[in-house]
């Protein structure tokens, strides 16, 4: 895949193509944006020019091949051994860094989830990240460029990536997966502008699935004991799906604020529920669905910290009917 | 590659390059021309400021060709190994990569030999926080007593994890954050040089960024060149830093401070639109609501908040109305989205939700000035005035705090007969009270018992039931009387009559509880009986209600 034919982030590709032209390439950069709209395509993208042997990433040429292959031997690619990556894995690496390339006019390093690097091997990489060897390029690309050191971003260039627009992904839904309008909208609206997710195995959660759960939730109420703990149960064996379960109700709670202060529909994701949304939307307050997100969003962050799941579900299906 | 990054194209070479760090600079030229230059030093300060510069341009100085000086040549061949970091004399380590106490021992065996063409042989550690506790051990004797010919500079951004024993060892020198003013004199004359075009308030942009480093602000001037040429354009500059339009800002601010929320998404959705990042949306909110406040302490602000004056103007408009407890909560709020927002997975649904909660909270009111009122208040009672009712919940600012007291409400109404509360008229069940405090069960018991037919003072008629006649004798009826008297406070004329069964008279006191007891009872029964949880209990057992015990006596 050529830079032309990588799908948005026009901005993105002008200033790396910028870069290619003029030869003001930087020795370290830092692509930075939502998992799954890209950052690695592009990289790769922007790899393969610089090693072509037409200068153009003609994917045609021996060395555009081998990239496609991923099997240039130029080409480093780091990711996460396990949780996370360690400093050994940059040892190795500056090791690597120190020789001369093989076949290209340089080497490359990739380092695809920077925000794994451990606090030891982001350390470690930092002397390698100032001053590298000639000729070569280092890029990170990270989700959460917060995490990183400070010290790294610094030495980086920033290429920011944004979410795919909402109604592009749909297009591309449309014509990719044979889906109809509202279909593809409520899934790029899901999807939160990623092809990864959009693309992935939760379209029958995040199409069909949806109504029922969403449905179930809705007809919790405080008194009713018994369903919500039944309720809880079930989400317990959606081992797979569950944060993506806690999306769709993040979501519609988040739909109801938005009808309560009277936003255009088109700003909704769960656009195929509106009679739900529309009986819900009185019998609500907007401090009751405040609570109810923020009992959505403590019950994430505990689940992503190893609690008992059951318990953490139970305790957040009593916030959220309770409120 | 022939380009190089304007940081590392621009580096440092003399002292005299070193922006922001003249304290550090002067002291060290000092050193060398009064030849007292210590063994040890140790750089500290934020990313970027020029700690690993001021190492190689020290270094440098103290290896030069010319002898020791401030102005070390770049000429000669010690000067020209260490700008390009390969000198045999002067070690630059990557204290990150070598943090085990082997590499240190390594270190210690290669210190002995003089250097091979220098002066002084110069070890540079950078990133020395990353060495292993055994490693610095390793250290400690020889960074004391070092051979002459050795000198050893550390640097770090961490200096708190370095043990105190390495510190109380090194000279150590703080390296400060780079102010805006010195950091947009060095950016033009690197733009000028690499002739680049750029307006003023583009640098001031670009150097903002920064936050105080230079190769934060040369990084970003690095992606500004390679993104618009030769040729910045504000704008431009803008949208590629992700910068929200300050309008926008405003925007955002008034409608929280006019309590509309609706507005607020409204302005969510234009940022998300514009592709900004909510993270960045917010720090720029929270430097906005900042200069708010310090409009509000504040008269002439100056130097604190750094914005022309048409944006004072409206900011000082958009501060006028609010109240200064409102903003720092604001402020306070923003500041902790901030850092949620940081880990947040959906960050445009945390940014509407806290933008909803800003814009429908009530007015503020202080701590401060609600425990004044509450102390008021507290006084006030003691001194026996009746609280005044209304205007002193009114005021309470959430609607809440109103609605709190109440459900408690209902018990004390229900035992108010019993308890027969002092409420400044003379009746029945006070006399009763009354004379149960006194400690005559005796006689309390009898009145309990009785009923009350008929109190107009100065008469008193009272009916006992048959049986219980016959206790009240002339003695009893004496001391009924005279507590009465003392009671009621006034002449009391006592009769007593004797209720056969069929009589229709008032129910007594003790009648009236065991009556209430019972309908509380029932009362309990029928709740427990309609309790959703019960009722499929029953289902699932099939069983009944055997007896309904209370347990908690407060409620009913």
């Amino acid at each position: 895949m050529t830079f032309d034919t990588l799908i948005g982030h026009r901005q993105q590709k002008n200033i790396l193509h910028r870069a290619l032209s003029s030869q003001h390439l930087a020795h370290a950069y830092l692509f930075e944006g939502p998992d799954g709209v890209g950052k690695k395509m592009m990289a790769l993208a922007f790899v393969r020019a610089r090693l072509c042997e037409n200068g153009t990433g003609c994917e045609t040429c021996p060395a555009c091949l081998k990239v496609n292959n991923d099997n240039h031997p130029d080409i480093h690619f780091l990711t996460a051994d396990g949780a996370a990556i360690k400093i050994e894995q940059i040892r190795a690496l500056q090791q690597e860094l120190s020789l001369r390339p093989l076949e290209g006019n340089g080497k490359f390093c990739l380092i695809d989830g920077a925000e794994h690097l451990t606090n030891g091997a982001a350390n470690a990489l930092l002397k390698t990240l100032e001053e590298p060897q000639p000729g070569t390029m280092i890029i990170l690309l990270t989700s959460q460029p917060e995490t990183l050191l400070p010290t790294i971003r610094s030495r980086c260039q920033r290429l920011p990536f944004m979410r795919l627009p909402k109604q592009q992904l749909a297009n591309l839904l449309v014509q990719k997966l044979d889906l109809g309008d509202t279909e593809a909208t409520v899934l790029a609206a899901l999807s939160e502008g990623s092809f990864k997710k959009a693309l992935g195995p939760n379209r029958e959660l995040f199409l069909e699935k949806r109504h029922k759960l969403i449905q179930t939730l809705s007809a919790l109420s405080a008194g009713s004991t018994i369903p919500t703990f039944t309720f809880a149960d079930e989400l317990e064996t959606e081992k797979e799906t569950l944060f993506d379960i806690l999306d769709i109700f993040q979501s519609f709670y988040r739909d109801l604020l938005l009808l309560k202060h009277n936003r255009p529909l088109e700003e909704l994701v769960n656009q195929d529920l509106l009679e739900i949304l529309q009986h819900q939307k009185h019998s609500t307050t907007t401090a009751s669905l405040l609570t109810k997100l923020k009992a959505l969003e403590s019950a994430r962050f505990h689940l992503q910290r190893n609690v008992n799941r059951r318990l953490a579900l139970e305790v957040m299906l009593m916030r959220i009917t309770a409120a | 590659m022939s380009y190089q990054v304007l940081a590392r194209k621009w580096r440092p070479q003399f002292f005299e390059d070193l922006v922001g760090q003249e304290h550090v600079s002067q002291t060290l030229k000092n050193a060398i021309t009064a030849d007292r230059v210590h063994h040890a030093f140790l750089f500290t300060g934020a990313r970027g400021v020029g700690k690993t510069s001021a190492a190689r341009i020290f270094a440098k100085a103290l290896n030069c060709q010319t002898g020791p000086t401030t102005q070390p040549c770049g000429v000669c061949p010690s000067c020209v190994e260490i700008t390009n970091s390969q000198g045999s004399d002067v070690l630059e380590i990557d204290g990150a990569s070598n943090t085990g106490v082997d590499d240190i021992r390594e270190l210690r065996e290669s210190i002995r030999y003089l250097p091979s063409q220098s002066r002084y042989k110069i070890y540079i550690i950078d990133e020395v926080h990353m060495l292993s506790i055994n490693a610095f051990n390793a250290l400690l004797k020889t960074l004391e007593e070092p051979p002459e010919h050795a000198k050893f500079i550390f640097a770090t951004t961490e200096p708190h994890k370095i043990p105190i024993t390495i510190l109380s060892r090194c000279q150590r020198f703080d390296f400060k954050k780079i102010g805006l003013a010195p950091l947009q004199i060095r950016l033009r004359h690197i733009v000028d040089k690499e002739n680049i075009k750029v307006e003023d308030s583009g640098l001031t942009i670009i150097a903002r960024s920064g936050g105080g480093s230079m190769r934060d602000a040369l990084s970003t001037l690095d992606q500004v060149i390679a993104f618009c040429g030769d040729q910045i354009d504000d704008e431009e500059l803008q949208s590629l830093l992700g910068l929200v339009s300050r309008s926008l800002l405003l925007e955002t601010v008034r409608s929280i401070l006019e309590r509309d929320p609706g507005r607020s998404l409204a302005l969510v959705q234009k940022v998300d639109e514009h592709g900004h990042s909510f993270r960045q949306f917010c720090q720029q909110l929270v430097e906005l609501v900042r200069s708010l406040v310090i409009l509000k302490v504040v008269a002439q602000p100056g130097e604190l908040i750094d914005v022309g004056e048409a944006e004072l103007e409206e900011i000082n408009t958009l501060a006028g109305p609010a109240s200064l407890e409102d903003l720092q909560r604001l402020l306070a709020i923003l500041i902790r989205t901030e850092a949620d927002l940081a880990i947040s997975n959906y960050p445009r649904l945390t940014m509407e939700m806290v933008l909803v909660k800003l814009a429908g909270m009530p007015a503020g009111v202080e701590v401060a000035t609600l425990i004044k009122r509450l102390e008021a208040l507290e006084a006030q009672l003691a001194s026996g005035i009746p609280a005044p009712k209304g205007p002193a919940v009114e005021k309470t600012p959430a609607p809440q705090a109103v609605a709190a007291p109440q459900p408690e409400e209902p018990a004390v109404k229900q035992s108010a007969p019993l308890q027969a509360v002092d409420t400044g008229e003379k009746n029945w069940a006070g006399l009763v009270e009354f004379v149960k405090n006194r400690h005559k069960p005796r006689i309390s018991s009898l009145l309990e018992q009785s009923s009350l037919l008929l109190l107009e003072l100065p008469c008193l008629r009272i009916g006992m039931p048959g049986r219980y006649f016959s206790l009240a004798d002339s003695d009893m009826r004496q001391a009924i009387q005279s507590l009465a008297v003392e009671y009621f406070a006034t002449e009391v004329k006592l009769e007593v009559e004797k209720i056969g069964n069929g009589d229709k008279v008032p129910l007594s006191l003790h009648e009236e509880r065991t009556q209430q007891e019972s309908d509380r009872q029932k009362k309990l029964r029928e709740n427990a009986v309609e309790h959703p949880l019960v009722k499929s209990a029953l289902d699932i057992f099939g069983g009944k209600i055997e007896s309904v015990k209370p347990i908690d006596k407060g409620f009913v």
